[in-house]
């Protein structure tokens, strides 16, 4: 099954809600006109709904910043949302996410593949043909047995652990394919799933359908990877590329960052997904998130890739300044905080227990640990993020958006679950997640009003797998509460909802159905999802399935996460991707040409 | 010391002490018939430092103990949640200075609103329970280690020598960050705050005992040849005899002094280590605990940052006027 | 004085090997009883079972702990191999270990965070040095003044100060308020060394303020013990201008003991100023320690373990020689 590491990167993927967010975000308050699709003026959120400067003008250098390193650069490895963004520079896939705003951005349009693929009558062969005059950096051409081989990398999770491992679960069927370096096909491309008649044809075969299956080829670790370069995990210091830039010779520099200039050998007529417009992209790595923040101000960096948000004080002076706030977006992030509430340990195996915590938690406290309702994002109310088809950030089941604990209500939850004085519980939370256990200290504390003694217990976030993630710890140790987060790798709601709430999800180690939710009509509305080649009748589902998880109070939904971002005002073409949550990279160019 | 906070490894008591040879024991100046107890007190008398200092230690150590009385009166709960005192765009508190008022007396902390002022109060509470118990665990290792290696000498001496070299020339800020940091939060049945405390208290302690450790053996050894030594051993006394009888009364001045002066250090390692995020978990206040999460916010709320730690520089101040005097009067020469 | 040496370095040595066997103890032994998994711990956030044992293999965890540690040393001293997917990659020697959590080996890793420790500390060193021994020979001069009462009541508050707040207060002071200095960013020297100046001119002050305070108040201490001495006395019965008998007799055998814990002391800063590299966001090995200690990095952990231990080690061989060296009182043997 897929592993859910996503949400613990410090960056996930995330997905990027589109038009709500100008409603909530407080734009009217601005003096510029966001008013509609755009016009292409710099304004509060303005990049949000649409292109801020467009342009086609090229040349100059892109100065990116961040205050977190890159966890990898080969693709097959990395997970942070920012370094899949990145990725677009120099790695192509068969097929990847249309450059524009909003929804259309959400689109997979063929990239190396010269179309979308074939799909067989039961929908479980993929065909893809491949595009003419596609070339490495080194300028040997692209063939159909690199993208295969690049995919047979992700199997050796031995040498290359780091990434997803969704291809692995559904392509492997049994094989037990341990990947190209202890292959015994003397080609390495023994992985029996993925074939490659011919230089220009790859053909996938599929044990049974699944219409995310192409968001999945989507993912950086899907793209071609030269054999004759590959040397396993130091592939990380040089990866190839095929996409319009390449890594400038030793420019990669764990920590301090990496450069990136044209790749000659990339041909503009084969890509109809990229603009390259910049001549060199450089990426600082720094140490101060206060300096970087300061830079940005000043014109000096361009933009923080990280696309986190910025830093409290420059928070403050953004939002004061309506010069400096036209050139700032508060996107959500497409991830949701929430506490999970365990139904193996008692007494939240009984519902009404559950519903006391939803009832008896502040909404306002928890929103203001996660930053505040422009930082920190709007009070969650659903498990659905609103950018997700299917979503409805009107449902509020629990009235949470008047933004009080309801005591009352809280108090008839705990006399009908039969502990009318409340009860004792643990609350689990990572101890390198500041604002974790700000939220861990506002629940305990709005429990402890309803007579809900929770202590608050921190563990080593590297270790979530096998705290929360192990059901069997989690019963042992108690944890009532879990705090986590979670965002979508990809945008789809089977994509958002599955790992937290299909049972056959459920894992011993790793494990993100916290709940353990155990519900056969959610797992048959997902699979009645999968099938479901409609967008618009699988949105209804997966608004069922949404309703389903909080009618059954497993989650106690915190906040909606946003992200308060700046950009230079030279940037040309910025606009939230909504694949990613964040400013789209590749997209960008300078106007000054410097 | 050296555990103090990048702070230099060596302070003057030691130094002084480095040398056996050179150390002057206090028992030779309480040759005037009077005990050394009354000159030293007399002499504390007469230092207006050392005694503010002193009043200022009590004091914290009254309000450390009263802490949740003074709460109750004049505070809040450590975790009771303020959001009306709190700005709802930025989550900084209303008002000037932190949000100071009648109501909170140190203002409220930024994102939850607590009080300040009670959490304050609860950190004294941990810093100088943490402070004191590890002071005392340096000193029971040290006295105990120290005896031996100076009393019995040869291999003993030889050993626990190279041992105490050993501990001190070791990089003990990023030991202790990195010890503390792969032990679990709960243990021994206590809950997460006091089992905390417990293993700040063994390692910040444990890491201390080599100074108290180097003092007492420089002691013992010139003591050790002293006539009333020689004496008690002619008069067929034997060891323990003489360790409890004639050594450690002896000892007992330079033992109280550098205590004292342990102390302060401690408070400041167990604040470096709560800042760097290995102390006293949440919602448990610690001064480095606050100032840690000062960090973030310093800019826009200064007073978050300035109110901790003001009070740790009051309270290590006061504990180092304090051990300075109690050094002087019991050892005027050594300034 | 051969003999003194050879004993002397053969210690440094046994110090060493204690410390990373000490190191290596507690990192591999307390996970287990905690009932961790180290190879859990290293990758963090995947938890799948070939990637897990991947790290074991390649880390040889399931050696026993001596076997690792011979590993360990013969890394150091011979440089290793390590299996990495179709290739063996080699690591030269002195070879610390190899970081599975960032795909680099410790050794340059360190050694690109050297020079910033280095700038640091030394910078520091020479701002506290000569403000603290100004400060405590004026005092001690003066003994009983006002400027000495001054400069010992700031020398006191001085060491109760926690550098992690004069940091955060001189940052908010230079930095906010009066917009004297920029926002921290490290400048390498070689690149702009003005830049670099302006940039640790505030982390300089700061780490030197502590220490400054430490020396004002130890060199006022042997001063005044130095110029109680009868040769002190008997050197102005003599008839010698005050210039001579304070700055050559009293000056050199004040300042003897000075020089031994300024040896120290900076050996222990180079090893990794950690709050001072925390507070001003300098990446220098006390940074790079906590990051590691953070994303439990043990190879990079050792690491730094390793080369602060050697400056201490380094720093108490040099202290001592040079002690014998400029007092004659002590004698080797």
């Amino acid at each position: 099954m897929s592993r859910k590491t996503r949400a613990i990167a410090a960056a996930g993927v995330a997905l990027a809600l589109g038009l709500t967010t100008a409603a909530c975000g407080g734009s009217k308050s601005d003096d510029n006109k966001t008013s509609g699709s755009g016009n292409g003026k710099s304004a509060y959120n303005a990049a949000i709904t649409s292109v801020v400067n467009p342009s086609t003008t090229k040349g100059g250098t892109l100065n990116l910043w961040s205050a977190q390193d890159a966890d990898f650069w080969d693709p097959a490895r990395g997970y942070y949302a920012f370094v899949w963004n990145l990725n677009r520079l120099y790695t192509r896939k068969l097929v990847d996410y249309a450059s524009a705003p909003e929804k259309p951005g959400l689109e997979l349009q063929p990239d190396l593949a010269s179309a979308l693929p074939e799909i067989s009558a039961d929908k479980k062969t993929y065909t893809f043909k491949l595009k003419s005059g596609i070339k490495f950096d080194d300028g040997t051409p692209i063939t159909s047995k690199d993208i295969k081989y690049g995919i047979e990398r992700i199997f050796a999770q031995d040498v290359l652990p780091g990434g997803p491992v969704y291809l692995i679960d559904i392509l492997d069927q049994g094989q037990g394919y341990k990947g190209p370096y202890k292959d015994t096909d003397p080609n390495k491309l023994g992985l029996k799933t993925v074939e490659t008649p011919d230089d220009s044809t790859i053909v996938f075969h599929l044990k049974e359908p699944k219409s995310d299956f192409l968001y999945l080829l989507a993912m950086p670790g899907a793209g071609p990877v030269p054999q004759k370069r590959d040397k396993g995990a130091q592939y990380n210091a040089a990866p190839a590329s095929s996409g319009p830039y390449m890594f400038k010779e030793g420019s990669i520099q764990p920590g301090k960052g990496a450069m990136w200039v044209r790749n000659p050998n990339w041909d503009a007529s084969t890509d109809t997904i990229r603009k390259a417009l910049p001549d060199q992209i450089n990426l600082t790595v720094t140490t101060n998130a206060e300096d970087m923040d300061s830079r940005l101000i000043a014109g000096t960096a361009d933009l923080d890739v990280g696309q986190t948000g910025v830093q409290a004080a420059s928070r403050t002076k953004i939002l004061q300044d309506p010069t400096l706030k036209a050139n700032a977006d508060t996107p959500t992030t497409g991830f949701i905080r929430y506490a999970a509430l365990s139904t193996n340990v008692a007494p939240f195996d009984n519902i009404d227990c559950r519903k006391a915590v939803i009832y008896a938690a502040d909404p306002t406290s928890l929103q203001t640990a996660r930053g505040g309702p422009i930082a920190g994002g709007d009070i969650g109310t659903s498990m659905l993020p609103p950018n997700i088809a299917g979503s409805d950030t009107k449902y509020d089941p629990f009235n949470r958006l008047q933004g009080k604990p309801q005591a009352e209500e809280a108090k008839k939850a705990l006399t009908a679950c039969g502990k009318p004085n409340g009860f004792d519980t643990k609350i689990a939370v990572r101890n390198n997640k500041p604002a974790e256990v700000k939220t861990a200290e506002a629940l305990q504390a709005a429990l402890k009003a309803v007579g809900i003694n929770a202590a608050i217990e921190q563990y080593d976030g590297g270790n979530i797998s096998s705290v929360i993630g192990a059901p069997d710890n989690v019963k042992s140790k108690g944890y009532g509460i879990e705090i986590a987060g979670w965002g979508a790798d990809y945008p789809t709601g089977s994509g958002y909802l599955q790992p937290l709430a299909d049972s056959r999800f459920i894992l011993n180690n790793g494990n993100y159905n916290l709940p353990l939710i155990k519900d056969t009509s959610i797992d048959a509305l997902f699979d009645q999802a999968a099938g479901e080649t409609d967008a618009t009748k699988a949105a209804d589902v997966y608004s069922q399935i949404n309703h389903k998880i909080m009618e059954g109070a497993y989650y106690l939904p915190f906040v909606v996460d946003k992200a308060l971002n700046y950009r230079n005002p030279r940037l040309t073409n910025v606009y939230i991707h909504d694949a990613f949550g964040m400013v789209d990279f590749q997209a960008l160019g300078v106007s000054d040409g410097k | 010391m050296s555990l103090g906070p990048e702070a230099s490894v060596t302070d003057e008591e030691s130094a002084l002490t480095a040398d056996a040879a050179e150390v002057r024991g206090p028992a030779e100046k309480a040759i005037a018939g009077r005990s050394l107890k009354q000159i030293a007190w007399r002499r504390l008398k007469k230092d207006k430092v050392a005694l503010g200092g002193a009043c200022v230690v009590i004091f914290l150590i009254l309000i450390a103990i009263l802490a949740p009385l003074l709460t109750k009166w004049f505070g809040h709960p450590i975790d009771e949640f303020h959001n009306e005192t709190l700005d709802p765009t930025f989550g900084t508190p209303k008002g000037a200075f932190g949000g100071i008022s009648t109501e909170f007396l140190f203002g409220v902390e930024p994102d939850s609103g607590r009080d300040i002022f009670s959490r304050v109060l609860y950190g004294a509470q941990t810093s100088l329970t943490v402070a004191f118990l590890s002071a005392l665990v340096s000193t029971i290792l040290g006295v105990i280690f120290g005896l031996a290696a100076g009393f019995l000498g040869g291999w003993v001496d030889a050993t626990i020598s190279r041992v105490m070299d050993f501990l001190l020339a070791f990089p003990q800020l990023l030991f202790s960050i990195a010890l503390v940091s792969v032990l679990p939060y709960e243990m021994l049945g206590l809950n997460a705050r006091w089992s905390r405390v417990a293993v700040l208290v063994c390692v910040i302690g444990f890491f201390g005992w080599p100074y108290i450790g180097r003092i007492v053996r420089g002691q013992t050894l010139s003591l050790r040849e002293r006539e009333f030594v020689e004496a008690a051993r002619s008069m067929g006394a034997r060891s323990p005899r003489i360790l409890m009888r004639e050594l450690l009364p002896n000892l007992a001045a330079p033992i109280l002094v550098y205590t004292t002066l342990i102390i302060p250090t401690n408070i400041l390692t167990e604040a470096a280590l709560s800042f760097l995020g290995v102390g006293i978990p949440p919602p448990n206040p610690s001064w480095g605990g606050m100032l840690s999460s000062a960090v973030p916010v310093y800019q826009i709320d200064p007073m978050f940052m300035i109110i901790p730690g003001t009070l740790i520089f009051i309270t290590v101040l006061a504990f180092n006027l304090f051990g300075d005097g109690l050094r002087d009067a019991l050892d005027p020469k050594a300034r | 004085m051969v003999a003194y040496l050879i004993r002397r370095l053969i210690n440094a040595v046994l110090t060493l090997l204690v410390v990373t066997l000490v190191t290596f103890g507690i990192f591999f032994m307390v996970p287990k009883l905690t009932g961790s998994d180290p190879a859990l711990l290293y990758i963090g956030k995947t938890a799948d079972k070939v990637a897990v044992e991947g790290i074991r293999e390649k880390m040889g965890l399931s050696d026993p702990i001596l076997v690792q540690y011979g590993k360990f040393l013969k890394g150091i001293v011979a440089g290793r191999d390590y299996a990495n997917g179709p290739d063996v990659q080699h690591c030269d020697a002195p070879c610390l270990g190899y970081s599975f959590k960032t795909e680099q080996e410790v050794t340059p890793l360190l050694m690109d965070d050297l020079p910033v420790t280095l700038s640091l500390a030394l910078g520091a060193a020479i701002l506290w040095l000569i403000g603290g021994v100004t400060a405590g020979v004026i005092s001690a001069l003066r003994k009983g003044s006002i400027p000495d009462r001054a400069v010992m009541f700031i020398a006191l508050a001085g060491v109760s100060l926690p550098i992690y707040f004069t940091g955060l207060l001189s940052k908010q002071i230079f930095v906010n308020w009066l917009g004297w200095l920029p926002e921290g960013n490290y400048v390498p020297f070689l690149e702009s060394p003005s830049e670099w100046f302006i940039q640790m001119l505030l982390p300089w002050i700061t780490l030197a303020f502590l220490f400054a305070a430490t020396y004002a108040r130890l060199t006022r201490a042997n001063m005044l013990e130095t110029l109680g001495e009868d040769y002190i006395r008997t050197a102005r019965a003599k008839g010698l201008t005050e210039r001579i008998v304070i700055g050559k007799h009293a000056l050199r055998s004040g300042l003897t003991p000075i020089v031994t814990i300024f040896g120290l002391d900076l050996g222990a800063l180079l090893g990794g100023a950690v709050l001072t590299e925390a507070v001003f966001n300098l990446r220098g090995l006390g940074y790079q320690a906590l990051q590691a200690i953070r994303g439990n990095d043990l190879p990079v952990i050792l690491g730094v373990t390793m080369i602060a231990a050697f400056f201490i080690v380094i720093a108490n061989l040099v202290v001592d020689l040079v002690y014998s060296a400029i007092d004659p009182r002590v004698r080797l043997g």
